[in-house]
């Protein structure tokens, strides 16, 4: 097959995984996650603006608490910074590495953008209602067997499956 | 009862515990001083090695940017003066002593060879644009900048005299970049009251960086395989060079007094740590130099990709410089 001189083993990158999911614990005490770097981001964003809204606000509170340490100082954003510059690597690597938007044949660059941020949208507000994404939440709960890892995954691949007959259009 | 008024230096406010005089304003400005240095070095410098007509863009398109960034730099400066009114003493004043002076006069004297240059090629620029992307809005622009030019009074006679005497200006020029690119650092290291920043070493540290910023963005606009190769191979140059310079930052700090070791410290250990390491030195400067050296060797790597990094890299950096400089202190007297 062409794509797997491109890509690598799914197996095997399954198992890097789970590899790297022991050392994140072993290191930093917390799992593997995404969408907790974007919300570094953002609580460090509005503790910055307003300090006072967000030390009292539920959403904010519980990371904005320590005075002397910026919420920023997350493993998790350092992570991700990490999985920036590796996923570039590796892309150049495989040589596909370039500029494009990946979309169905039959749509345009601009309605794939629109669905992507409207997709991106409900997985943020999502993510915050189940504590977690698929990274935080499932892969790092089911690591360390937690049961709302079990249901988050039936839940988001579940979901996943049952609305993609709905959107089918945006893809095929 | 006689009262007894007791004035203290370590009750100022802005200043104790740390100097907070300076923010994001003095940072960008220095980050368009190095890269506007850049700039106009590699333009008058490839000029000089004769190779106008095979690197267009270094030497004919984009020293365009240079002017253009340094007013914006100066409007900055402006900007960050509690009097704004009295700027202009600046232009009155030379102090030998004062690295402010020297950054205030250097940077007057250059907008003259910054303006008149990319003015010069004009001509050139307009031809480049339409062979390279005839839809780029700036032609219309340019064509109407040119046209007015040719028609003002002194003006061609001005350029006549700049063209005639291109070499000797150029010489000037690049002597004057590399100033106005160590200046940024030296304005830092002026300051012998923050360890930090009182290093013989941030000008050339400055000055390395700027000009590595403008490389990656000549890399950047540029459409020309070979002139792009080698800002690659100048860009890992001046990366290494960078690192050494870092690495002596520090060696530097910690063979020094106890205030120059817990300036180190802030980096090694204190607040700045993971921002530094991770931010300036590995994403500005490992991973780019990674991916370019991946570049030299086959790989296919949108040149875009390094080139955001280093200038993101560069401008981080000088963040950075400014806040923990003013962090720094001598907090053991």
């Amino acid at each position: 097959m062409e794509r797997s001189k491109t890509y690598m083993n799914s197996y095997l990158a399954g198992i890097l995984i789970g590899v790297f999911m022991i050392a994140a614990y072993y290191f930093s005490g917390e799992g593997l996650g995404a969408s907790g770097a974007l919300k570094a981001v953002v609580v460090t964003a509005v503790n910055d603006v307003n300090h006072e809204y967000a030390k009292e606000a539920h959403f904010f509170k519980a990371r904005v608490q320590n005075e002397e340490q910026s919420p920023i100082k997350s493993w998790l954003v350092f992570e991700i910074l990490g999985v920036i510059a590796g996923a570039i690597i590796s892309a150049a690597i495989a040589g596909r590495l370039k500029f494009e938007i990946g979309k169905g044949p039959n749509i345009t660059s601009r309605s794939r953008l629109i669905f992507a941020l409207i997709g991106g949208i409900l997985f943020g507000v999502g993510s915050q209602l189940g504590r977690g994404c698929t990274s935080g939440m499932v892969m790092s709960g089911m690591g360390v067997l937690s049961l709302s890892g079990f249901i988050g995954l039936i839940a988001i691949f579940g979901g996943g499956y049952v609305i993609a007959y709905f959107f089918r259009k945006l893809w095929l | 009862m006689e009262e007894v008024l007791y004035v203290s230096g370590k009750a100022l406010p802005h200043i104790t515990p740390h100097l907070e005089v300076w923010g994001s304003v003095i940072a960008l400005y220095l980050f368009f001083g190095g890269l506007a240095a850049g700039l106009l070095f590699f333009a008058n410098f490839f000029y000089l090695k004769g190779k106008a007509d095979f690197m267009p863009m270094t030497v004919k398109v984009a020293p365009i940017i240079a002017p253009i960034i340094i007013i914006l730099g100066l409007v900055l400066l402006v900007y960050d003066l509690h009097h704004w009114l009295y700027f202009w003493q600046l232009f009155l004043h030379v102090r030998m002593e004062s690295p402010m002076s020297w950054g205030a006069w250097t940077l007057s004297i250059i907008m003259i060879p910054a303006i008149l240059w990319p003015l010069s090629y004009l001509d050139d620029t307009i031809e480049y644009l339409q062979n390279r992307n005839p839809k780029c809005k700036l032609i219309g622009l340019f064509t109407w900048a040119n046209n007015l030019i040719k028609k003002l009074p002194v003006l061609p006679w001005v350029m006549n005299l700049f063209n005639n005497n291109k070499k000797v200006i150029a010489y000037l020029t690049i002597y004057l970049s590399i100033i106005l690119g160590v200046y940024t650092g030296i304005l830092l290291s002026a300051f012998n009251a923050r360890p930090l920043w009182n290093s013989a070493i941030l000008g050339p540290l400055f000055l390395t960086s700027g000009v590595s910023t403008a490389a990656a963005l000549i890399m950047w606009l540029s459409n020309d395989h070979s002139e792009r190769k080698m800002y690659s191979q100048i860009d890992l140059f001046l990366i290494a060079v960078e690192l050494f310079f870092i690495i002596h930052l520090f060696m530097g700090m910690l063979s020094g007094g106890v205030a120059q070791v817990e300036a180190a410290q802030l980096f090694l250990g204190g607040p700045y740590t993971a921002v530094f390491w991770v931010l300036i030195v590995g994403m500005g400067l490992v991973v780019p130099a990674v991916l370019e050296i991946m570049e030299l060797s086959g790989f296919h790597i949108p040149i875009g990709i390094p080139a955001f990094l280093i200038l993101m890299g560069g401008l981080i950096f000088r963040f950075i410089m400014v806040y923990a400089g003013q962090a720094s202190g001598f907090n053991i007297l």
